[in-house]
């Protein structure tokens, strides 16, 4: 459980999180989402007591991170950027830090074939492949059993096959009933893994939104073709119905759903050629999200609400 | 027959990691361990090792050798101080140790998992300075003895003065001295930590060590540069680190007192901007 609040973070003059409110609940995947720059790393510095918040607070857990007896048991962290030194074998890497909470060995060893890096534990991580570090910084997030998981860009410098695999593992770490938050610029990647979505965009919080609700608010009309035309636009016709002609035969119908129109269609006897229901992407969903956000643009944020919105 | 429910999700087994608790035993654990899995903390402790043999008994060698060699007309008939000469250069070696115990941390990142590990902070300096202290005192204690009694080797066979470890002054001048580096070394600790980098903080470290002392001896008015230097560290220090101080020497507990001063103010300097900074 991760609870935030009014969470903001200025660096001088420039405002990297601004007001943001959001909660992730256990035994699902949310993802993080949100253009470079929106201020994703800076909240999950945050919530570890890496920054501390310009004001707002962040809690884990139901306390700030700092104040838990056993912080890696609460929380398990994967920040962007590297945190190992290249000098000390993986092996020693996870000793060191599971050492602060009396982790054992063995623990450190399970942990390491967990991720897939037992035959190389005791290489430098200097020599790591991106893959490999990357995999080692996952170990380092579930050494110490977490209720919470926060992974920054977890499939950054992943093969295929490390993609599949850290899906594969966020989805099982869910299903056992932890918090999983992970963060992407990639809305592709979150469709796949997660199930609940905060987006942001220059600090703000721009939805908070499950992944169903946000495919549902990208759904366009139905496109239907026919040879009579006029009759079943008399069928389909009805408050907050929206019919227009595409050209050839086909209508793009906004208001009716595909069963209602070929229910109707076969009422009435009119044969129907083509039912198509218009979609736009997730990724065109999200552009659209953010495109007034994204950092280099001007203007001003609007904050956009969908069904159970913030 | 037994049947097997192939439906049933596999459940793994949680860890029994439920009783794992943050502790200073284990940041002190966990420092111990980040000092000895790296090849340049023995490197450097290697290296301070040699330096201060080297110079003791390289020195005791030649002394009293008669041509170009350094004699008792330089003021250097102390076999207690020709012993431990090497201290100063030795100094330089083992600052590097403690600068690099924190400033590793920085440019590599490590530091973001440290303190994502012990959120308060305080107990990774703590246990940073213990363990330092711990691991270069007990080495170069050991080194200081090595070539204390191997330079008193080596001038006895060349009929020169010697010193013994029972004569006054002589034991706390030997201790003094891995004192001194240890002193030096968590004051590197300190350094890495306030300035974060490894080239800025050994030049600090090195330019208070080093050049102030020359540097003042050149630039200050006579009239008062005795008075300021020997509250530099390394003249403060070097009233425990020999047998017979200079006349411009603190007293051996004034010196202690003034050497622990320039130790421990960097530390809390380092103590408070560590809780204060974003890491």
């Amino acid at each position: 459980m991760i609870e935030v609040a009014n969470l903001t973070k200025r660096y001088g003059a420039k405002t990297a999180v601004d007001g943001l409110t959001f909660s992730i609940r256990p035994g699902t995947v949310t993802g993080f989402l949100g253009p470079n720059g929106a201020g994703k790393s800076t909240t999950m510095r945050m919530l570890v007591g890496l920054d501390t918040p310009t004001s707002g607070t962040a809690k884990v857990n139901g306390k700030p991170y700092g104040e838990h007896r056993a912080p890696l048991r609460e929380i398990g962290v994967l920040l962007e950027a590297r945190a190992v030194h290249p000098g000390r074998s993986a092996r020693d890497h996870l000793l060191a830090i599971g050492a602060t909470h009396g982790i054992t060995a063995r623990r450190v060893d399970d942990v390491l074939d967990m991720v897939g890096l037992t035959e190389v534990a005791k290489r430098r991580v200097g020599n790591f492949s991106l893959g490999m570090g990357q995999r080692l910084g996952i170990a380092v997030a579930l050494l110490g059993d977490p209720r919470t998981v926060v992974l920054d860009e977890p499939v950054n410098g992943l093969d295929p096959d490390g993609i599949k695999w850290i899906r594969q593992l966020l989805k099982g770490l869910a299903a056992e009933g932890r918090t999983v938050f992970i963060s992407s610029h990639l809305m592709s990647e979150m469709a796949l893994t997660a199930e609940h979505l905060i987006v942001v965009g220059r600090g703000r919080l721009i939805a908070d939104v499950s992944v169903a609700a946000l495919i549902e608010s990208a759904a366009r009309g139905v496109h239907v073709r026919t040879s009579q035309v006029s009759a079943l636009v008399r069928v389909l016709n009805g408050d907050g119905v929206r019919i227009s002609t595409v050209g050839g035969g086909v209508l793009d119908v906004v208001g009716r759903s595909t069963e209602d129109i070929a229910t109707r269609a076969l009422a009435a006897g009119i044969p129907l050629y083509e039912l198509t229901p218009q979609r736009a992407s997730l990724e065109e969903a999200y552009m659209e999200l953010t495109q007034e956000s994204v950092e280099y643009h001007g203007g001003t944020t609007t904050t956009t609400s969908f069904g159970e919105a913030a | 027959m037994s049947t097997t429910t192939l439906d049933a999700p596999v459940v793994v087994p949680p860890p029994a990691t439920d009783d794992i608790r943050l502790t200073f035993r284990g940041v002190l654990r966990s420092e111990w361990v980040k000092l000895r899995s790296v090849r340049s903390s023995a490197m450097t402790l290697l290296g301070a090792a040699f330096a201060m043999l080297a110079a003791g008994l390289v020195f005791a060698s030649t002394i009293g050798g008669g041509g170009d060699g350094p004699g008792p007309d330089d003021g250097m008939s102390d076999p207690t101080a020709i012993a431990l000469s090497g201290v100063m250069i030795t100094q330089l070696v083992i600052g590097v140790l403690g600068v690099m115990v924190v400033s590793s941390e920085y440019s590599t990142g490590m530091i973001r998992s440290t303190l994502t590990g012990v959120p308060a902070r305080l107990p990774v300096l703590a246990a940073k300075v213990v363990v330092v202290t711990g691991a270069v005192f007990t080495s170069m204690l050991a080194v200081s003895l090595v070539a204390f009694l191997g330079a008193q080797a080596i001038m006895s066979g060349a009929d020169l003065p010697t010193a013994a470890l029972g004569d006054p002054g002589v034991l706390r001048a030997v201790v003094g001295s891995a004192a001194a580096l240890t002193g030096v070394a968590v004051m590197g600790v300190a350094f890495g930590s306030i300035l974060r980098g490894t080239a800025g903080a050994i030049s600090t470290l090195f330019a208070l060590v080093f050049l102030a002392p020359g540097l003042g001896r050149l630039l200050l008015p006579t009239s008062w540069r005795d008075d300021v230097l020997k509250y530099l560290p390394s003249n403060a220090s070097s009233s425990f680190t020999s047998v017979t101080a200079g006349p411009d020497v603190l007293g051996t507990t004034a010196g202690a007192l003034v050497f622990a001063a320039w130790v421990v103010v960097p530390l809390v300097v380092a103590a408070v901007l560590l809780r204060r900074r974003d890491a």
